[in-house]
C-alpha cells in the first residue's frame, strides 16, 4: 500500500508570505496547494486617492520591482490622460525597467538559486565543491560579485530617477525632468563594465557567441567549445543542472503568457516585435501562439479568501472583497486566481522566450518535454543578453536627443479608465484604473507570482507552480532541496513588505 | 559627508511602518537638525548599499523582534545586526546588507548602529526612537549600554 504524507514544506528564500502544501506518496509529490498568507489590499485602500497616488504608493509594494509598478502604474494613466509619452521619455522609462529586471535576474540566479546547488544534500557531486566555493551564502564569491556588480548597475536609476530609493519619476505624459547628458553617458560607462562582467564571468561567453545558439545541440557545442563557456555560471547551471535531474522536473501546464514590455519609441533603431521589445502573447503547446488580447484576463476566488462571485472577472470589474472565515477546509489563499481566456499560464523570462519563438528554448522543451526547472532558470540567467544592447542603445540615443521633450503636458486626470501592462522580472504585472470626478475610483493589481503561485480555480486546476512541483522526488520532508529549486524556478515574489529586524530566526519556514 | 540617518520599513503595511513613522517625525517642522541627514530607505534592502557607502555613521532605524520587551528601546552595532545574516531573498533586509558591505565596497566603512523597538509603537514612543537616533547619530551609542 501507498503510504501518503500530506505536509508543509519549508521554502526559505522565497518570499516571507508563501506556504507551500504537498502530498507525498512513495518518495514523490503527487499533490500541492500554494497559499499566499497575508492580504496586502492595496487595491482597496487606493480607493478615493487623488489619481497619481499610485505613482507613490504602488511603487511600495514591492522593494525588489518598485520600477516595474511604477511602471504599469504610469501606462494605465498615460491611456487615461489619452497621451502618449514622447520618445525620450519612452527610452528614459525603458531604461530604468531593464536595470531593474537585470539586476534582479542576476541577484536571483546567483544568490538564491545557484546556492542551492552548494546544499549538502548533493555533496556527492564532483561539481558540489565548486558549487561551495562560488554560491556558498555570504561567502561565495561568485555572490559577492554579484551584489557588488549590480550595485553598481542599479546606480542608473539613481542617477535618472531622480530620486532614490522609490523614485517616482514617471508621470502621465512622460517624465518628470530630463537628466543631463552626464548622467547618460556615467549610465553608459556603468553599464560597459557590468557588460563586461557578465560576459566574463556568468555567460563565459560573448553575448555575440551565445546569440548564435539555436538548438540543443548548438548548445551542448557551445558548453563543450572553450572552457570559459564551462566555467561561466551558465555553463555550471547547465552542466551541475543536467546532472541532478532539473532538466526532467518542473514541467507544468505548457501555457505561457507575455504581456508585452519597453514600447519602442518612435526613431529609435532598436528592434522588437510588434513595437514592444518584449513581445506579448499567449502559446499553448510550443508552436505558434495567439495575439495577445488583454480582455481576456479573469480572475477567480474559489479556492481564494474573498467573497464568492461565479467565474472569473476582469480586472476592470474586478472585486477585493476579503472574507476569511466560512469556508475553512476549500478555501487556502489570499493570492486570487488569474485565468487567460479561463486557461492557467505561466509567465516570466521563459514564457517571454516561448512567445518570441526562441528557437533555442523551444528546442530544449521539446527535448525536455515541456518547461523545465532548468530551462526556465536558464531563460532567467540570460535574459540580459536580450536586453543589454537596448539598453545600451536607448542612452546613446537620450544623449543624442537630450534636447528634445521628455514631458509633454495633460489635462489633469478627471474621468476614465486605463490599464497598465508591462512585464516585471517575474512576468506579467497589471493594473487596471478607473478615476471618477478627479478621485480612483477602481485599482485592481495582478503581480507575476499571482499567475504562478495561484490556487486552484473554479474548475479545480491547479496554479502553475502547484502544477509543475508534481512528480518532484521528496524524501525528507525537513529538507525539500529539489521542491524548493522547482519553485523558485518560477522565482515567487508573494511581497515584499517585511524588513523587520529579528533577534530569533523569525519566519524560517514560509 | 554628515551622519546618515536612515528609516527603514514599508509605510503602507501596520507593523512594519516604525521606521517610515520616525522619518516623518524628524522630517516635520522645524526639521531634523543641520548636522544630520535623514532619508526614508524604505523597501529598498540591498539597493541601499550605494547610498550609506563613503558616509562616516549611519544610523538604521526599524522595528525588530526578538532583543526587548515591546516599547522598550533596542540599540544595536552593526556589527551585532549583520551577525543576523542569514541567506539572501527578496525581503532580504538590513543583516544581509551589512554582511555584504565589507566584501562589496571599498574601506573606509561607515561605523553603523540601529535604533528599534518591538511591537507596536505609540506616538511617544516614535519621538523616543526619533530622538535617540540623533543621539546616536552625533555620538555614538556608548552612552546608551
Amino acid at each position: 500500500m501507498n503510504k501518503r504524507v500530506e505536509c508543509a514544506i519549508p521554502l526559505n528564500r522565497v518570499e516571507g508570505d508563501l506556504e507551500l502544501r504537498v502530498a507525498v506518496e512513495d518518495g514523490r509529490i503527487v499533490d500541492a496547494w500554494s497559499a499566499g498568507t497575508m492580504f496586502r489590499g492595496f487595491e482597496r485602500f487606493m480607493i478615493d486617492r487623488g489619481p497619481l497616488d499610485g505613482l507613490v504608493i504602488t511603487p511600495r509594494i514591492c522593494g525588489i520591482c518598485s520600477i516595474t509598478h511604477l511602471t504599469a502604474a504610469v501606462r494605465a494613466l498615460d491611456q487615461i490622460a489619452g497621451q502618449a509619452p514622447p520618445p525620450n521619455a519612452t527610452r528614459l522609462r525603458n531604461v530604468a525597467l531593464l536595470v531593474e529586471t537585470i539586476q534582479s535576474d542576476l541577484r536571483q540566479s546567483l544568490l538564491m538559486y545557484l546556492v542551492d546547488f552548494a546544499n549538502p544534500t548533493f555533496a556527492d557531486h564532483p561539481w558540489h565543491a565548486e558549487a561551495v566555493t562560488r554560491y556558498q551564502v555570504l561567502q561565495g564569491r561568485r555572490c559577492v560579485e554579484a551584489v557588488r556588480e549590480t550595485k553598481h548597475l542599479l546606480e542608473v536609476i539613481a542617477l535618472i530617477g531622480g530620486q532614490w530609493p522609490h523614485t517616482s519619476f514617471m508621470v502621465p505624459g512622460g517624465v518628470v525632468y530630463a537628466p543631463p547628458v552626464v548622467d547618460f553617458q556615467k549610465s553608459l560607462h556603468l553599464l560597459k563594465r557590468f557588460r563586461h562582467w557578465y560576459e566574463q564571468t556568468v555567460l563565459g561567453s560573448s553575448i555575440a557567441r551565445w546569440q548564435e545558439i539555436t538548438s540543443t545541440e548548438a548548445l551542448d557545442h557551445w558548453l563543450t567549445e572553450r572552457s570559459e563557456h564551462l566555467q561561466g555560471d551558465v555553463g555550471f547551471l547547465l552542466t551541475a543542472g543536467r546532472a541532478m535531474g532539473l532538466n526532467r522536473l518542473g514541467i507544468g501546464h505548457q501555457r505561457f503568457l507575455s504581456y508585452g514590455a519597453m514600447d519602442i519609441p518612435e526613431g529609435s533603431i532598436v528592434t522588437g516585435i510588434a513595437g514592444q521589445l518584449v513581445p506579448a502573447g499567449f502559446v499553448q503547446g510550443l508552436d505558434g501562439g495567439q495575439s495577445f488580447d488583454p480582455w481576456q484576463i479573469t480572475e477567480e476566488v474559489a479556492y481564494s479568501w474573498y467573497a464568492d462571485y461565479p467565474g472569473g472577472r476582469h480586472p476592470m470589474e474586478g472585486i477585493t472583497n476579503p472574507v476569511a472565515s466560512g469556508a475553512e477546509g476549500r478555501k487556502y489563499s489570499w493570492v486570487k486566481a488569474p485565468r487567460y481566456g479561463g486557461q492557467v499560464a505561466e509567465t516570466g523570462p521563459l514564457a517571454e522566450r516561448v512567445v518570441a519563438q526562441d528557437r533555442l528554448f523551444l528546442d530544449l522543451m521539446r527535448r525536455e518535454q515541456g518547461a523545465s526547472a532548468l530551462t526556465r532558470q536558464l531563460a532567467r540567467l540570460t535574459r540580459t543578453v536580450h536586453l543589454i544592447g537596448a539598453l545600451e542603445q536607448w542612452l546613446l540615443e537620450l544623449i543624442r536627443e537630450q534636447k528634445a521633450p521628455f514631458y509633454l503636458p495633460v489635462e489633469p486626470l478627471q474621468n476614465g479608465s486605463g490599464m497598465g501592462l508591462t512585464q516585471a522580472a517575474r512576468g506579467a504585472l497589471g493594473h487596471w484604473v478607473k478615476i471618477q470626478d478627479g478621485r480612483i475610483a477602481h485599482y485592481q493589481i495582478i503581480t507575476p507570482t499571482a499567475w504562478n503561485g495561484s490556487p486552484r480555480d473554479g474548475n479545480g486546476v491547479r496554479g502553475a507552480w502547484e502544477q509543475a512541483i508534481l512528480d518532484t522526488p521528496m524524501s525528507d520532508p525537513d529538507d525539500p532541496v529539489l521542491a524548493g529549486m522547482v519553485v523558485r524556478s518560477f522565482d515567487p515574489c508573494l511581497v515584499c513588505s517585511v524588513h523587520v529586524v529579528g533577534g530569533g530566526r523569525r519566519r524560517l519556514a514560509v | 559627508m554628515e551622519p546618515l540617518i536612515l528609516c527603514i520599513g514599508n509605510r503602507y503595511f501596520s507593523g512594519d511602518d516604525t521606521g517610515p513613522r520616525v522619518y516623518d517625525r524628524l522630517i516635520a517642522p522645524p526639521g531634523p537638525p543641520s548636522d544630520v541627514q535623514v532619508i526614508d530607505g524604505g523597501l529598498a534592502g540591498l539597493a541601499l548599499l550605494a547610498m550609506i557607502e563613503k558616509r562616516k555613521c549611519v544610523v538604521f532605524v526599524d522595528r525588530v523582534e526578538g532583543f526587548a520587551p515591546p516599547g522598550e528601546l533596542v540599540v544595536l552595532t552593526g556589527d551585532e545586526v549583520a551577525a543576523l545574516a542569514e541567506g539572501y531573498g527578496h525581503n532580504s533586509g538590513i543583516p544581509f546588507l551589512l554582511a555584504m558591505l565589507p566584501k562589496v565596497s571599498p574601506p573606509p566603512w561607515p561605523e553603523c548602529h540601529l535604533v528599534g523597538m518591538a511591537g507596536d509603537v505609540d506616538d511617544q514612543a516614535i519621538g523616543l526612537l526619533a530622538h535617540y537616533s540623533i543621539e546616536v547619530a552625533r555620538h555614538g551609542i556608548d552612552l546608551l549600554r
